[in-house]
């Protein structure tokens, strides 16, 4: 048995492609998660009693499924009730929902750990009920929800993979499409395991560069 | 959707709970290897095990069943899906329980072990009786949130050929053309699985042995 | 003969660059309870640790009932000893520490029979048939099947007290034995110690219970800063203190028990 590894590694470009649609997939997903799960988080927290529990469903329904099974649902059946999307829209689409449910649960955690004194003391002081939040809320939590945070950037980088199985263009589609073609598969898987685990241990590492610069600066 | 197509849901999901609970299993009594390795101070074993629980940390499991499926193969040893499967997933849960481990391992006081010491047990048995137990114990919770995690990822074991619950969906939904309904009933299907494990699991940690006081 | 039970022979240990034994040198006679007494930080749970090799010594030696502990004397040369060959001479030590350090996961019985199956190789009926003695010894017999969280403080140190006595130590170590105890528990400790005392078992007993070491107490040892001051009969240590630490010490620490000695 011997492996050739020059064949997967012609082929680099096309590699290289596949790693940018995967980071960008990731970054903008991670993103928009994290912006709806603050909100999601915010409403559940000053929406009222009607409100949290409402928001609640989707949030244990989402975190208590597995994530294939909802790209499935929402990319094989969307079309049903109207909601047609290519690959990449409901992969991003898919990705957001998914991260925001956790995100959700991060943010609310956040929010128990800020004494209630500290944002009545802003609301006296006359600022509005987003400002507060954001400008006084949000700091103090940040030291909190950022661990759990990246943690969960990391694993929502991983799940980009399943993508591939709703044919979205990503590293892993590309990296096996290019293994079929060589005739190379376990060359291709290699390629494709390193080059992720590389991705993660550098996600991990500037994960625990931005904790020790948000504690040191806070403290 | 039929009563017969959620039967066939229903049919597929025990073996997602076969998969999921064999390897929770399997994993577990890696991760106490991995753990061993890690603390036994022997350069290469420590190694071994950094590297490994890094490795299956890093790498999405859909890639590492990809990897097993078709690495084991060419160097010439073949497997069925089952097994595939579960040395995937066992793989995989073992590293995050070896991570798990570390904090209870790291939590279990040094005076217990120092009474271990004393009453003449030798590092290894106060290992298998005295550290390892009260660090499953103190980690219990985080092995109850694996379970699930794993009962969720168990979905991508149809890549190596498994029928299981998603797997099923996805050919239910192929012939029968109603997405929508067979992945929603499937979905329901996990929820309730996971329910029912996350009540177990907070009954059982009511009804194990207190923790070592602080 | 009279070997002693342990020597501890010019004994010294630093942590980092504090030093927190001094020269230490000492005779723990067979068949006595010896204790040592001192303020909080003088160094003597230190010693006592030593006196099981929990700590290794800096420098000098100790022995139990003539043998070497932990390190080995050749032509003026410390060695350290195989893991076998400490745990030798170690099981001649029981310990009970102030935290009790029950194993959480196991019942008292449990707790009490796990050495004498795991290293005595006891047969499990065999080995809780002992470790119920040495539970019925404690006046435990009916808390067998607890685990320690259902036990009160005093009951979990009675338990460990047990574990200890079910391996047949000829010498028994205690640190502070009650301090970690509500007053109204001390009571059933101190006494199973005052029976055990009486069975002639050696003890070696850290503790800031004066009127223990006072009426209990074949020898009391002074420990300050480190260093042994003292080491004779309570009556001459409490009714005759001489040394203005030791004046000073008994100042904060005298109860009611040794008062009425003085
Ligand atoms: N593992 C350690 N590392 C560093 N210093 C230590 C360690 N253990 C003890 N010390 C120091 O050694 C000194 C003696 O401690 P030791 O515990 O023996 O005192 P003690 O007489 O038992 O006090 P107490 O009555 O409070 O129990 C103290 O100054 C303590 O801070
Ligand atoms: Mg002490």
């Amino acid at each position: 048995m011997s492996f050739d590894f020059a064949v997967i590694l012609a082929k680099a470009p096309q590699i290289l492609a596949g790693l940018g649609v995967t980071i960008l997939i990731w970054v903008a997903g991670t993103l928009l998660a994290a912006i709806l799960g603050f909100l999601v988080a915010t409403a559940r927290r000053y929406g009222g009693r009607l409100a949290d529990l409402v928001l609640s469903v989707p949030v244990e329904v989402i975190r208590g499924t597995p994530f294939l099974v909802q790209i499935f649902l929402l990319y094989f059946g969307g079309p049903y009730i109207g909601l047609r999307l290519d690959p990449i829209a409901a992969g991003l689409l898919g990705l957001t929902i998914y991260g925001a449910a956790y995100y959700a649960e991060i943010f609310r955690a956040g929010f128990q750990s800020v004494p209630p004194g500290h944002s009545e003391a802003a609301d006296c002081v006359g600022l509005t009920r987003m400002q507060t939040i954001l400008h006084v809320q949000l700091p103090e939590m940040a030291l909190l929800v950022l661990p759990p945070s990246m943690n969960m950037a990391v694993i929502l980088l991983k799940e980009t993979a399943l993508l591939s199985l709703i044919t979205v263009p990503e590293m892993t589609m590309t990296v096996q499409a290019i293994g079929s073609q060589q005739y190379a598969f376990v060359e291709s898987i290699v390629v494709l395991a390193l080059v992720y685990w590389a991705l993660v241990e550098l996600a991990n590492f500037l994960g625990r560069l931005a904790e020790r610069r948000l504690s040191t600066y806070s403290a | 959707m039929t009563w017969q197509l959620f039967e066939l849901l229903l049919q597929a999901s025990l073996m997602t709970i076969f998969v999921s609970v064999t390897s929770i299993l399997l994993g577990l009594a890696f991760a106490i290897g991995l753990s061993a390795m890690r603390m036994s101070g022997l350069g290469p074993l420590v190694w071994f095990a950094r590297i490994f629980i890094s490795f299956f940390r890093g790498v999405p499991l859909l890639v590492q069943l990809l990897l097993i499926f078709n690495l084991l193969p060419a160097i010439g040893i073949s497997l069925s899906s089952l097994t595939t499967a579960l040395i995937g997933l066992s793989l995989c849960t073992a590293a995050y329980q070896a991570e798990n481990l570390r904090g209870g391992f790291e939590g279990v006081p040094r005076g217990l072990i120092e009474s271990a010491e004393m009453a003449g047990l030798s590092p290894v048995q106060s290992f298998i009786w005295i550290r390892t137990p009260i660090a499953l114990r103190l980690t219990f919770p985080a092995l109850v949130n694996e379970a699930i995690l794993i009962l969720k990822s168990s979905s991508l074991v149809s890549v190596v050929g498994m029928i299981e619950l998603t797997k099923m969906a996805q050919n239910l939904a192929a012939s029968t053309y109603m997405p929508l309904p067979i992945f929603a009933s499937a979905g329901l299907i996990y929820l309730a699985i996971n329910w029912i494990v996350a009540i177990a699991g907070r009954r059982a940690e009511a009804a194990l042995p207190g923790l070592p006081a602080k | 003969m009279t070997q002693p039970a342990i020597s501890v022979r010019n004994v010294s240990k630093r942590f980092g660059d504090t030093l927190v034994l001094k020269d230490i040198n000492l005779e723990v006679p067979r068949g006595q309870v010896s204790c040592l007494i001192g303020p909080s930080g003088s160094g003597k749970s230190t010693l006592l640790r030593c006196m099981a090799f929990l700590e290794e010594a800096s420098a000098g030696m100790i022995e139990i009932e003539g043998e070497a502990l932990g390190f080995s004397e050749k032509d003026g040369k410390r060695r350290r000893q195989t893991a076998a060959e400490l745990r030798r001479t170690r099981s001649k030590i029981g310990m009970v520490f102030q935290q009790f350090n029950l194993w959480p996961h196991m019942t008292a019985l449990g707790n009490v029979s796990m050495a004498l199956r795991r290293v005595r190789g006891l047969g499990r009926k065999e080995a809780e048939a002992r470790a119920m003695a040495q539970l019925v010894k404690v006046g435990l017999e009916a808390r067998a099947g607890h685990y320690p969280s259902q036990l009160s403080g005093g009951q979990q140190q009675r338990v460990a007290i047990a574990r200890a006595l079910a391996l047949e130590p000829t010498i028994m170590l205690f640190d502070e034995p009650t301090s970690a105890l509500d007053p109204e528990l001390t009571g059933e400790v101190l006494n199973v110690m005052r029976a055990l005392a009486d069975e002639g078992m050696t003890m070696v007993v850290v503790t800031h219970e004066i009127g223990f070491a006072a009426s209990v107490g074949n020898n009391v040892c002074f420990l300050d800063h480190g260093q042994l001051l003292f080491h004779d009969t309570p009556e001459t240590v409490f009714a005759a203190p001489r040394h203005p630490r030791l004046e000073q010490f008994l100042d904060t620490y005298l109860d009611r028990g040794a008062q009425m000695l003085r």
